[in-house]
């Protein structure tokens, strides 16, 4: 038996839910695809609350001006680092992502890239098996450090270390 | 006329030759043959619903609460066409990965649903045959609407247990419909699978009333009793010095047995029974002397405590592995049911000390017996036998050994990875392999871990993490004594009367149920905390099952539980543990005698009224935070279709499928206002029917959100808002942003908050508008 890479193998790996798997990304074309996109959303989850995972979002949604949605009670860690979110329930903000009329975060249209970071892995996942499934008009990217499957693009599993230098190089160019 | 009926109403009371004149009644003088009464009228348009009945009712939920889909797989794999991948393709029978998930779903609540009526036709069956079909429903003097699922979907009252044999029947065809549509081939539209998801949860609803009325009436357990007594919980009361015999599951026809053997033979004090998960309950609401060890997410800790001397299997939520892991530590094993028979042989109809004498010989691995009666002889009697031979055995690895296992871990980490919460689990097992087993005992305590054991399946060196973690916990074991108040059963009509204009109205700011399982992201403490903070709003606060547990396995600041802070009294500040998974029928039975008490709606026949009423008033919001199980699944999608909205934990997204509202869309909220008969413009209330929370805080606050009606007065709409505000800032810091929303005039606006919401709203360009004096979704 061959034994995938498993850096590549979904963090909870009974997460597979078929052949189309996630591309892996370094944070090099991470940085690229949200360069390109014309409406980018980051929506960022309860995990991102723990300073030093606070510090890198902070500085990433500053760096590219991205408009940000905080699930959960994540609203409060960010507004206290000074970033303007607006609060939304995991599955409500992808509930809102799967309407292509919908008319975004800042009124200017449905967003064509929502990059997740924080957010519990398993809700997550269905979160991100939704939009695979049913908002074909959206590209969806994690900066985790957990790989996720359902994803169109992920960063791999790796290690606190590892994944704030991904964390760090999105910022730091 | 001389009541014949014995006074005793314990299981054993119940057999016998006497109950062949089961329907003679004798008076002075004369002896009567019973009449039955005459059928009562049907007043609602729709009696016994088929499948299709009740579908514009569904639609018209539907359309404002459309299904979200979150597929837990791409592909189907259900016939032999496949497996077909239905990402952005169809399948080879045409069907498409919405229409899937929904027929996924349609199948998990018929597997609840049968799970359910399984248990109930066992019940009713057996009963009969005890009591008789003639044995009265009655619940007392305080409860008149007897059972208020069963009048509004079968057009009439149950007045014996024959009676509810009828509504199994009932249950059972349109189960069979609702299984069929599943095949390949049938139903092609995801909301109409969505329908009949619904019509599932109705049934369920419905049998569930069933299994509890008639557990109530035959086995004398509490009838809305508001002072049912607290009793013991936790694994710290179980006095291990005794034999100890386990009961797993819910059917409480082998625990109530046990119980009786035991105080038939006078050996009350000789044997600790206790149960886990809702069988636990439902003995401890048939005699209060047994013992609660906790929820499901207790099983496998402690089995592997090895403190049982037999355990006693019956259904739904077991360990299937049971045998093999009870035999680990010499446990006998008794299965009791057609359910669960885990390859034993069939000794039902051995002689009781001859299949004791095989048990502890081990000439068999565990025994099948399918009559309560005898599980309660051959439970006992194993256990007095079994426990001086068990003393001698090591159940657990000593300290010594769980230092010397870890140090095998091979730090590979994927523990964590399959564990369900992504516990440390390896950062755990390497702390214990340096001596330190603070991480270890912290997930036995704080109940991280809910020993599932996929660690252990994962595990490269087989390390035996759930033994370690089980182990570590022990020397904390004796502080886990609490205390839960025995499942009252129903609301009384006399408290529905008490609270029906408050709640209505909105003075008692909402009903919360906090019902299921025990799949917590971060242990039951967090039911608990979310219970005593509606407690101390005053939200009227009801509990079931697992969640009831929970909730006992709480202290607060004083010390005290919150069953032992708060009375159990069907009104605000009340904790009302209802019972079982199967007394869920009576949170939503309350909303519907609101419908009836207080309002004064027909119930007979009459779904769709009643339905749109609790949508549009009730303010109740059922809590399932750590659903697991198709049951819960069933339970859930029952409750949405009377128009009562839940909110799942975060693994309850699995489930697959959601019902959200877009608050942002006003077409969604219009309503028809049956007093001028015109359409009003409407409000988010409530404004999902099956959400999903990813944390305790976030949940906190869709609850206080949930329990928002059209119908609250502009006094019960300022509490309301209170509450939600206040909970918005305590857990997000700010004013909720979508207060406007929910103000139709500044009367609406509560006191403390109105500079910052009249800011708010000048912001968003407010406009008050009209309250609806009739609000309804349906056309009439």
């Amino acid at each position: 038996m061959i034994v995938l890479n498993d850096r590549i193998i979904p963090w909870q790996p009974t997460v597979i839910a078929g052949p189309k798997q996630a591309m892996l990304v370094t944070p090099e074309t991470a940085t690229m695809m949200i360069k390109k996109a014309r409406r980018p959303l980051m929506v960022v989850g309860p995990l991102a609350k723990r300073q030093e995972v606070l510090e890198h979002t902070v500085k990433i949604i500053r760096h590219f001006d991205l408009p940000v949605v905080a699930t959960a009670d994540t609203y409060r860690a960010l507004s206290e680092a000074g970033i303007e979110s607006e609060p939304h329930g995991i599955v409500e903000i992808t509930n809102l992502l799967k309407d292509p009329s919908w008319e975004g975060i800042r009124g200017e249209g449905q967003h064509d890239l929502v990059i997740f970071i924080g957010c519990i892995y398993y809700i997550a996942s269905q979160g991100l098996s939704s939009l695979k499934h049913f908002a074909p008009h959206i590209k969806t990217l994690t900066i985790c450090k957990t790989f996720h499957s359902n994803a169109d693009a992920s960063f791999p599993n790796m290690d606190d270390d590892e994944w704030f230098r991904y964390l760090e190089k999105m910022y730091a160019e | 006329m001389i009541d014949v009926a014995p006074e005793s109403k314990k299981a054993k009371d119940l057999k016998g030759d006497f109950w062949d004149a089961k329907n003679i009644q004798i008076s002075i003088g004369e002896i009567i043959t019973e009449e039955k009464p005459p059928e009562e009228e049907v007043k609602g348009p729709k009696p016994r619903p088929h499948v299709t009945d009740l579908r514009s009712w569904d639609m018209k939920l539907l359309e404002r609460y459309e299904p979200f889909y979150a597929p837990f797989c791409d592909m189907c794999c259900l016939c032999t066409y496949g497996k077909c991948e239905l990402l952005g393709k169809k399948g080879a029978c045409g069907i498409d990965a919405a229409t899937q998930q929904a027929r996924t779903v349609l199948l998990a609540c018929l597997i609840g649903t049968a799970a359910h009526a399984g248990h109930a036709r066992h019940l009713v069956d057996h009963l009969i045959e005890r009591l008789g079909e003639d044995y009265k429903i009655d619940l007392g003097s305080n409860v008149d609407i007897e059972a208020p699922i069963t009048r509004t979907v079968m057009g009439k009252r149950p007045a014996t247990l024959g009676d509810l044999r009828e509504v199994m029947d009932y249950a059972e065809e349109q189960m069979s419909h609702l299984l069929s549509a599943c095949h390949t081939g049938q139903e092609g539209d995801s909301k109409d699978f969505e329908s009949k998801a619904f019509h599932a949860g109705l049934m369920d609803d419905l049998t569930r009333e069933v299994a509890d009325l008639a557990q109530i009436v035959a086995l004398d357990l509490p009838k809305g009793d508001e002072d049912a007594p607290l009793v013991e919980l936790g694994f710290g009361t179980i006095d291990t010095e005794k034999p100890v015999v386990l009961c797993i599951g819910h059917n409480v026809l082998p625990g109530a047995d046990i119980v009786d053997y035991l105080d038939e033979n006078e050996m009350e004090d000789q044997v600790e029974v206790c149960g886990i998960c809702c069988a636990a309950i439902d003995v401890t609401r048939y005699n209060e002397a047994a013992k609660v060890v906790g929820p499901l997410s207790k099983q496998l800790r402690f089995i592997r405590s090895g403190v049982a001397d037999v355990i006693v299997v019956d259904e739904q939520c077991v360990r299937t592995d049971v045998l093999e892991e009870a035999l680990k530590n010499r446990s006998a094993v008794i299965a009791t049911t057609d359910k669960m028979c885990l390859g034993l042989p069939d000794m039902t109809d051995e002689d009781p000390d001859k299949i004791v004498n095989d048990l502890i010989n081990g000439n068999i691995e565990g025994a099948l017996i399918l009559d309560p009666e005898k599980v309660g002889e051959v439970a006992v009697k194993t256990a007095m036998k079994l426990a001086p031979i068990r003393k001698s055995l090591k159940k657990l690895p000593d300290i010594d050994e769980i230092i010397e296992l870890a140090s095998e871990c091979t730090d590979c980490g994927w523990c964590q990875r399959v564990c369900p919460n992504s516990l440390p689990v390896m950062d755990a097992v390497k702390k214990a392999a340096d001596g330190d087993l603070s991480k270890l005992e912290e997930m036995a305590i704080e109940e991280l871990c809910y020993t599932c054991g996929r660690c252990e399946q994962e595990c490269e060196r087989n390390i035996p993490i759930v033994s370690m973690v089980t182990k570590a916990g022990e020397r904390r074991v004796k502080d886990e004594k609490y205390r839960i108040r025995a499942g009252r059963g129903p609301a009384q009509d006399v408290e529905i009367r008490r609270v029906g204009a408050p709640i209505v109205l909105g003075d008692i700011p909402g009903v919360v149920a906090f019902v299921g399982c025990s799949n917590y992201p971060e242990g039951g403490k967090d039911v608990a905390l979310m219970a005593k903070e509606f407690l101390e709003r005053n939200y009227i606060v009801v509990t079931t099952g697992c969640g009831a547990m929970s909730i006992g396995e709480y202290r607060d600041e004083d010390g005290q539980t919150l069953y032992e802070k708060y009375g159990g009294q069907f009104d605000a500040k009340g904790l009302v543990n209802m019972g079982s998974c199967v007394s869920n029928a009576h949170v939503s039975g309350a909303a519907i005698k609101i419908a009836n008490i207080f309002a004064q709606k027909p119930l007979e026949g009459n779904f769709e009224e009643i339905a749109d009423y609790i949508l549009n008033r009730v303010g109740a919001c059922g809590v399932a935070w750590g659903a697991y199980s198709q049951k819960a699944a069933a339970i859930a999608t029952g409750v949405n279709r009377w128009g009562i909205p839940v909110v799942l934990g975060p693994h309850g997204s699995k489930y697959r499928r959601l019902f959200l509202g877009r608050a942002d869309d006003e077409e969604k909220w219009k309503l028809k206002d049956l007093r001028t008969g015109e359409v009003i413009d409407g409000e988010p209330a409530p404004e999902h029917l099956l959400y999903a929370a990813e944390n305790r805080e976030e949940a906190t606050v869709m609850i206080a959100k949930l329990c928002i009606r059209p119908t609250d007065t502009p006094k019960g709409r300022q509490m309301k808002l209170s509450n939600y505000i206040d909970l918005h800032r305590k857990y997000l810091g700010t004013i909720p942003d979508d207060i406007d929303r929910f103000i139709r005039t500044e009367k609406d606006i509560p006191i403390v908050y109105k500079r910052d919401v009249m800011k708010i709203l000048e912001e968003k360009n407010w406009k008050p508008r009209e309250l609806p004096k009739e609000p309804s979704l349906l056309e009439r």
